[in-house]
């Protein structure tokens, strides 16, 4: 995104209600996460302190500062995912992509696969809570999915067992 | 074309039915957000290729979700003078067959769930399908459905989301039509109050007073409403089906409440996690300007209001008013002590007075403007009128929304309802109201789930999440899993929730380490009442309840657990 | 009585009488119970209050019972206003107990700071049952309770905006954004004035001031024009005086305090002394 697309994006919020998260969810979007330049040139052009901008962004779990991978998975850990198995399916997803998730120093959750293929993101939850685990790939929902049924998922998205 | 007169409204009316119930037969497709990922898109694309091969004259539609969400996908077949019939668990493969079928006016009795001869869609149409196929149920016969009223839930499932033209045929905007025509504001106010409706976003506030307050305070028509759709219980997905499913209902509720207040803004703050309940809000929005329903002199009166939809990014806390508000404004989700609420005018959004009511809230307005408070107040219970949708999740048989009077007891939902527990197993526990609310053993399932008999069980109503435990589920895990969430999702504003909630899941992950104490159980308790009893706001004072709940109920497995 | 006179000039209103442990204390118009009760030096402790700030409400510390008699209940005292005839008690049972475990939570929080200890101490915490946090190169020193001040100081007041919370929940740190060295800082120094726990380190490297606390930020500082010592934060002096009404003169303006004290009592004196010898 450069300086022009950002003012058209920027020109789009007339109303103040909702303008500042609004425009970073939408950089969030089509970029992926937030660049470092992009936040600088918000802050230049909306006149906001870039520390404001920062603590947004640190602040809520729809952002990313880091730059994610081709596919984003994004397992939900909602009520009922938990007692059906979201951890297990979390788990097992860890093995097949050879990534460690966990917290990250901001208190965030978002792990990318060495060859950028796979960001693993959680979700609190996507209250598609009656087909429990859920999981999404580029925004696509897979309901009652399970260790065993992970593998299938995941070659539609090029993925293949012992790709290493 | 805008609607300025009654007339003119029934002309729409009359068209929409045409599109519900039309002269060929119509296949509709539980496309929410559930049934579209258990295969609901791909059944409504291979329907569309089998009409096309057959080149049979069926309208193929998309509707919303009717809330038996085990049984998806679920497909509606309407042929003239015939009843509605739901099947159900419907595949791709089943397609050619289902296209057969309906063009010799039958339906594959062997998929079928249920008939629905005729179905009351509340706001004052009681739509008439038909007579025959005796061999399949009736809706009312399913024992999923049989304890339920749908009153909240009474378009979703039938009508099409993204057709307003289908929202007229079941009476929609008739009753913002009524309020706006014939009832003075102070009488809207009145009749809400009369109908006992109190905020279903969990706190339970009488809806009335929160509008009179709003409309007495000062600032004119330059106020705030402000529909809550954060949703943020996981567990909890009623208010995603009312918006994906019947957009128009909010839509109208909030035009009600509008004029009633008197103000002219209106916000709808949805949650980024749902982006198909923005797409549908967005497109009735957009569709209720067309007609003159939003915006400018709304239908000839005069009255002007709008709705713009606000997203959140992702923080729980944010379904906390002042946190909301911070978050519209384009600031981090931090309380702040209350006074100034929100609908003071130096609290509010902005600094201008603001009402803040759940999705669910507005979906009731219609239905009592339309019904009347009486009517209203004969559902339920006492102090605890009109139904409530709950989300009944986890370890239960039947899994769905459920929607019953206020006051049913937890049997029937989990019992009658959901079949217990899933693949046979015992039934152990319910958690209500997310990370704030708190676990009800099985011996307390009499409890009437009503807002003060589920405070005196020690947890709340909440959004209306019923997450099922059973004979497996280890509490203390499900203790140290809501410690987590709502660990995470502090603000970290004050000491008590930042620092105290840490220390509690240490705790807790001590004693599933087995390394724990007697002695750390009390710390535990201790910690977790300074909590409840300290923190800022409500996030942080009921965040506790989990750990304390279980504690009480189910403490014999936290002893288990710990070195003497 | 001047005193007498100004009362009269104003609106005639019923004084505000609260009882704070049962003794009454009179009130001004919209003051908060906390600074009731620090004007009248009855120990209420706090972090989080700073009286040129909005009540904030973070520290949890100033708990008290207030309410009517008979209905009471337990409230922070920063954000509780003064309303005649409320009766406040600052350590009822219900109080000591919560207030202890806040004070434990403070002492495991920020491990290295004596304000804490000492302050715990006099409330009869003098350990704390929960892990003490451990950090490696904290840049706050493992002394802050996040309370806020400095955050709130640099951006209510001062309006550079230069540092912020980061991230949230028990995560939540103040610091520069990127953590990396702010260009929006001025290097006053309010932040390390208002911080209750002496958390954020400022030093003076030569000529600049490096806010250690905050990313290694540097700030030029100003020489004196005349003795040559740096004395001040270079932007700020210059805004300082830009803001001055009527301004200050030329000689005067690139000296440090000292110097021009010492300059305007030269003048002073030079100027007697012409005055005397036009009388002599």
């Amino acid at each position: 995104m450069d300086s022009h697309v950002l003012d058209t994006l920027i020109a789009r919020y007339e109303a103040e209600e909702g303008r500042l998260l609004g425009i970073l969810s939408e950089i969030q979007e089509q970029e992926g996460y937030i660049p470092h330049d992009l936040l600088l040139m918000l802050s230049e052009k909306l006149g906001i302190r870039l520390s404001r901008l920062y603590s947004l962004v640190t602040f809520y779990s729809f952002f990313s500062l880091q730059p994610i991978g081709e596919h984003v998975i994004t397992v939900c850990m909602g009520t009922a995912c938990h007692v059906k198995g979201a951890e297990a399916v979390l788990a097992a997803l860890e093995q097949h992509l050879g990534i460690e998730a966990g917290a990250t120093q901001d208190g965030k959750f978002s792990v990318t696969t060495k060859d950028n293929q796979f960001t693993v993101t959680i979700a609190r939850c996507f209250g598609a809570c009656s087909i429990a685990p859920v999981l999404s790939v580029d925004g696509n929902l897979f309901g009652y999915a399970t260790p065993e049924n992970l593998p299938a998922i995941l070659a539609g998205y090029g993925w293949r067992e012992h790709a290493d | 074309m805008r609607i300025e007169s009654e007339a003119g409204l029934r002309t729409l009316q009359a068209a929409g039915i045409q599109k519900l119930k039309p002269k060929q037969p119509r296949i509709a497709v539980g496309l929410a957000t559930c049934g579209a990922a258990v295969g609901g898109r791909k059944v409504y694309e291979s329907l569309r290729e089998a009409i096309d091969r057959a080149g049979a004259d069926i309208d193929l539609v998309t509707v919303g979700c009717i809330g038996y969400c085990r049984e998806e996908p679920l497909v509606n077949i309407t042929i003239p003078q015939k009843p509605l019939v739901i099947l159900h668990r419907v595949s791709e493969a089943d397609a050619d067959e289902i296209v057969h079928s309906v063009m010799d006016d039958q339906v594959p009795e062997d998929k079928a769930l249920c008939r629905v001869p005729s179905w009351d869609h509340v706001t004052g149409v009681v739509m008439q399908y038909g007579k025959g196929f005796a061999n399949i149920p009736l809706y009312e016969d399913v024992p999923f459905f049989a304890p339920q009223r749908k009153v909240i839930l009474r378009n979703a499932g039938f009508i099409n989301p993204e057709e307003i033209s289908e929202y007229f045929a079941i009476g929609g905007y008739a009753a913002a039509w009524k309020a706006l025509h014939g009832m003075q504001p102070e009488a809207i106010i009145a009749e809400v109050e009369k109908s006992g409706l109190r905020g279903r976003g969990g706190a339970g506030f009488p809806t009335g007073l929160k509008w009179r307050i709003t409309r007495d305070a000062p600032g004119g028509t330059d106020k705030y409403l402000i529909c809550n759709g954060d949703e943020g219980d996981p567990g909890a997905y009623m208010n995603r089906n009312e918006m994906e499913s019947d957009p128009h209902m909010l839509i109208e509720g909030m035009i009600i409440g509008a004029y009633a207040m008197g103000l002219k803004n209106g916000l709808i703050y949805i949650r980024s996690e749902y982006p198909l309940a923005i797409e549908r809000l967005g497109t009735a929005i957009r569709q209720a300007r067309e007609y003159g329903l939003l915006g400018d002199n709304i239908m000839g009166t005069g009255f002007s209001f709008d709705i713009r939809i606000t997203r959140g990014a992702g923080a729980f806390v944010c379904g906390e008013s002042t946190a909301l508000v911070a978050s519209i404004e384009g600031r981090t989700g931090r309380p702040h002590p209350r006074p100034p609420r929100l609908t003071d005018p130096e609290g509010g959004l902005f600094k201008k007075p603001s009402d803040l009511n759940n999705v669910e809230t507005w979906c009731n307005v219609p239905a009592i403007v339309a019904n009347g408070s009486g009517w209203y107040a004969a559902l339920g219970a006492a102090n605890n009128t009109g139904t409530k949708v709950f989300s009944l999740v986890g370890k239960v048989d039947r899994v769905g929304l459920v929607e019953v009077p206020l006051g049913t007891t937890i049997t029937t939902i989990v019992f009658d309802a959901g079949n217990g527990g899933a693949n046979g197993k015992k039934v152990k526990a319910v958690q209500t109201g997310g990370p704030s609310g708190g676990c009800i053993p099985l011996r307390l399932f009499d409890t009437p789930v009503d807002f003060e008999s589920l405070n005196r069980a020690g947890t709340i109503m909440g959004s209306g999440g019923i997450v099922v435990m059973d004979e497996d589920t280890d509490m203390v895990d499900i203790a140290r899993y809501f410690t987590g969430f709502a660990t995470g999702e502090s603000c970290g504003k004050c000491v008590p929730c930042r620092e105290g909630l840490k220390h509690t899941l240490l705790l807790i992950n001590r004693i599933q380490a087995g390394k724990a104490t007697g002695k750390d159980l009390a710390i535990l308790q201790e910690v977790c009442e300074t909590i409840a009893a300290t923190s800022l706001c409500g996030l942080g004072q009921t965040a506790p309840n989990p750990v304390l709940t279980t504690l009480s109920y189910f403490r014999e497995e936290y002893e288990a657990k710990v070195r003497p | 009585m001047t005193h007498g006179s100004s009362e009269q000039n104003d609106v005639p209103e019923k004084p505000v009488i609260i009882t704070i442990n049962g003794r009454p204390c009179r009130a001004g118009k919209g003051e908060t119970v906390l600074a009731v009760a620090i004007r009248e030096g009855i120990p209420v402790p706090h972090l989080c209050h700073e009286e040129s700030l909005a009540p904030y409400g973070a520290c949890r510390l100033c708990l008290v019972e207030a309410g009517k008699p008979g209905k009471t209940e337990m409230t922070t005292a920063c954000t509780l206003k003064a309303a005649d005839g409320l009766e406040v008690i600052t350590d009822t049972p219900q109080i000591v107990k919560h207030r202890s475990i806040l004070f434990e939570l403070y002492l495991a929080e920020a491990p290295k700071s004596e304000v804490i200890k000492e302050m715990a101490a006099r409330y009869g915490v003098t350990k704390t049952r929960f892990l003490k946090k451990m950090e490696t190169d904290d840049p706050l020193s493992e002394k802050c309770v996040l309370c806020g001040l400095c955050v709130r100081v640099c951006n209510e007041i001062m309006g550079a905006g230069a540092i912020n919370f980061i991230n949230r929940g028990p995560y939540t740190v103040v610091n520069t954004p990127f953590l990396e060295p702010s260009a929006d800082c001025y290097g006053c120094g309010a932040c390390v004035k208002v911080c209750p726990t002496h958390a954020v380190v400022m030093e003076e490297a030569g000529s600049e001031r490096v806010m250690r606390s905050w990313s290694g930020t540097r700030v030029p500082l100003a020489a004196c024009s005349c003795c040559g010592m740096y004395y001040a934060p270079r932007e700020l002096a210059a805004r300082t005086l830009a803001a001055l009404d009527p301004h200050l003169d030329q000689d005067l303006a690139g000296l440090c305090p000292a110097c021009r004290g010492k300059r305007i009592a030269e003048r002073e004196i030079l100027a007697r002394q012409g005055g005397a010898g036009n009388h002599a």
